[in-house]
């Protein structure tokens, strides 16, 4: 009965929470772990969320200095981060937050030591959501996705639980459960749109249209001119390494390179495919 | 009265019935020169869930082909650890020769301890390998399988699922550069993982396999005789059926060692047939690929409409 008359209350703070959103737009936090693919995965709902008035931030975890066409690594990382402020604004989002670890090196770095650099900005920004790479998805290459949507994910949690981060307390920064979750990736996973199961507690698939930012989502990534390069490049050289040709490609300069992104978003198409945990994953079913 | 049985039937009466009979896509292989296998031990080229077969037909089609053991093995037998790390580089070598490989080159890392090493460490030696042989095709351990314990085939799969497109990377260890090596990324991934431990790995393609092919991968796999083949294996076979007053006729005039080696190949047939029957054809392996734009999702579809042969 005690166990009951406790969750209600816990489950009623949360609903009263909700309500409370949806007086004011919620606070949008996205973790990244490099420039492009918080763009290309979910760009389209971040700017639909800060069009409704939503205050947008992203940190953004690794420097991305190793993703360029001739450039040195010291380089890259500088215009990365110039290029993804710039990506960030044309979706609405307030503020870049450069964690700067090296890009390509998240294996060996302290996993708790990520998380904890997370749960300090989940506190301080207060996020009514949360968007996340997702570390279940399959066949992403990229793996610094894979260790940050790791550790954000477990950053979600203790965020929310006193005992972690002691210090913090003395700083005034309390524990903070953010209510809703999107978990982001690109569409590589062929199992993406499978329900994980029937089970109440397990993330869904949702999918949000997003046919009115999707010219957002094309100038924030044609924004990321040095990885746009990269790709651009790197695709011609495999196809003139193997006797073909992409005539876009015939010349690579900033219009081809630009024209070159767009093609990528727009085959991304005009929705976005989430695994979604809203307040009512916090709520087991025989409770609703 | 005795009855005759065939061990084969049994096998493969099992087989079909465990693995249903949904059709995978045949595939080709890709235009290329050389392939590199890169597994944590020396028996991971040829298991019940695949590879052999595939090695030596890229070899057939004209590859060379490289076996990157990045273990030591030395739990792997009863000699010892020294000593089984010396007998399983021995048969592995022996068994790579047999699918038509080159060379294998062996990292040595501590078998069964690849949990906690210096991930970056591993990848940058898969690095410097594809930098020097430069190899088109990449086989190894599915690094998004699911459940799969061991710590040593986890790693090297996640080592070698950057180590593949990152080689191509000219800020990624520029020191090799130093050596007069250039950046070489490979553009095709071949990933298996056991089909029976969860969704974690869904086979999108399957190979097929001719009568020689099928040989090679059966003979490479009994060659590991620290860690397959054992007599003993036979001679349990063989006590469990007479308890039952059955034989295996197949065993007539064999020692334990031959019966051995025997219920190894028909091992390898069987898979090699089940695979083969699920994709309409003799002899298959099964395998998850990954193509050379899949890591571009949105311009896929554009590419595969706009590219021209020059
Ligand atoms: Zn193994």
């Amino acid at each position: 009965m005690i166990k009951r008359v406790r969750f209600a209350v816990a489950a009623g703070a949360l609903l009263a929470c909700a309500i409370d959103l949806a007086a004011a737009p919620p606070v949008v936090l996205v973790i990244a772990a490099d420039a492009s693919n918080f763009v290309l995965a979910a760009g389209g709902t971040i700017a639909k969320m800060a069009e409704a008035g939503s205050p947008v931030y992203v940190i953004r975890v690794t420097n991305d200095e190793k993703d360029s066409w001739g450039l040195t690594a010291e380089e890259t990382a500088l215009r990365s981060r110039a290029e993804t402020e710039a990506a960030a604004r044309a979706l609405g989002v307030k503020e870049v937050i450069p964690l700067g670890y090296r890009a390509a090196e998240l294996a060996d770095v302290s996993f708790s030591g990520i998380r904890d650099r997370l749960i300090f900005y989940i506190r301080h920004y207060k996020p009514g959501v949360m968007f996340i790479p997702n570390p279940y998805t399959e066949y992403d290459r990229v793996l610094d996705r894979y260790y940050t949507g790791a550790a954000a994910e477990d950053a979600f949690r203790a965020a929310a639980l006193e005992n972690f981060q002691l210090a913090h307390a003395d700083v005034e920064l309390g524990p903070h459960l953010t209510p809703e979750l999107y978990y982001y990736a690109q569409p590589v996973d062929p199992r993406r749109k499978e329900p994980e199961s029937t089970a109440t507690f397990v993330p869904q698939p949702r999918s949000v249209d997003i046919a009115g930012t999707l010219q957002k989502k094309i100038a924030a990534a044609s924004a990321l001119k040095t990885v746009n390069e990269s790709t651009a490049r790197r695709l011609k050289a495999r196809l003139d390494a193997t006797e073909r040709r992409l005539s876009l490609l015939d010349a690579i300069d900033e219009s081809s390179i630009r024209r070159l992104a767009e093609v990528h978003v727009r085959g991304l198409g005009t929705t976005e495919e989430f695994r979604y945990a809203g307040i009512e994953f916090r709520i087991p079913r025989k409770y609703r | 009265m005795r009855t005759a049985i065939t061990y084969r039937a049994i096998l493969f009466a099992w087989g079909v019935a465990a693995f249903g009979a949904d059709t995978i896509l045949l595939g080709k292989l890709p235009k290329g020169k050389v392939v590199m296998v890169m597994q944590p031990h020396h028996d991971d080229h040829t298991t019940d869930y695949g590879m052999g077969g595939l090695i030596a037909r890229f070899v057939d089609e004209g590859y060379e082909a490289y076996y990157v053991r990045a273990s030591n093995d030395e739990k792997d037998g009863s000699h010892g650890y020294a000593r089984n790390d010396m007998i399983n580089l021995r048969e592995s070598e022996e068994a790579t020769r047999i699918l038509g490989m080159k060379k294998v080159i062996s990292l040595n890392w501590r078998n069964d301890y690849m949990g906690p090493i210096p991930l970056d460490e591993l990848r940058a030696q898969l690095i410097l390998l594809i930098r020097k042989y430069r190899p088109d095709v990449i086989l190894g351990h599915n690094p998004w399988e699911h459940y799969q314990k061991n710590p040593d085939h986890r790693n090297v799969a996640r080592a070698m699922a950057e180590a593949w497109w990152m080689a191509g990377y000219e800020n990624v260890h520029p020191e090799h550069m130093k050596l007069g090596l250039k950046p070489h990324q490979a553009s095709y991934l071949y990933l298996k993982a056991r089909l029976d431990w969860g969704l974690g790995h869904t086979p999108n393609l399957a190979i097929e396999l001719n009568e020689s092919q099928v040989r090679r991968k059966q003979q490479a796999y009994q060659t590991h005789r620290n860690v397959y083949a054992n007599p003993a294996s036979a001679r349990a076979v063989k006590s469990a059926l007479a308890r039952e007053n059955l034989t295996v006729p197949e065993f007539e005039g064999l020692d334990d060692q031959a019966a051995a080696v025997r219920m190894e190949e028909w091992h390898m047939d069987w898979i090699s047939r089940v695979r083969g029957k699920e994709a309409g054809v003799k002899y298959a392996e099964d395998y998850y690929f990954v193509d050379e734009f899949d890591h571009l999702p949105g311009l896929k579809a554009y590419l595969k409409e706009n590219v021209r042969p020059k």
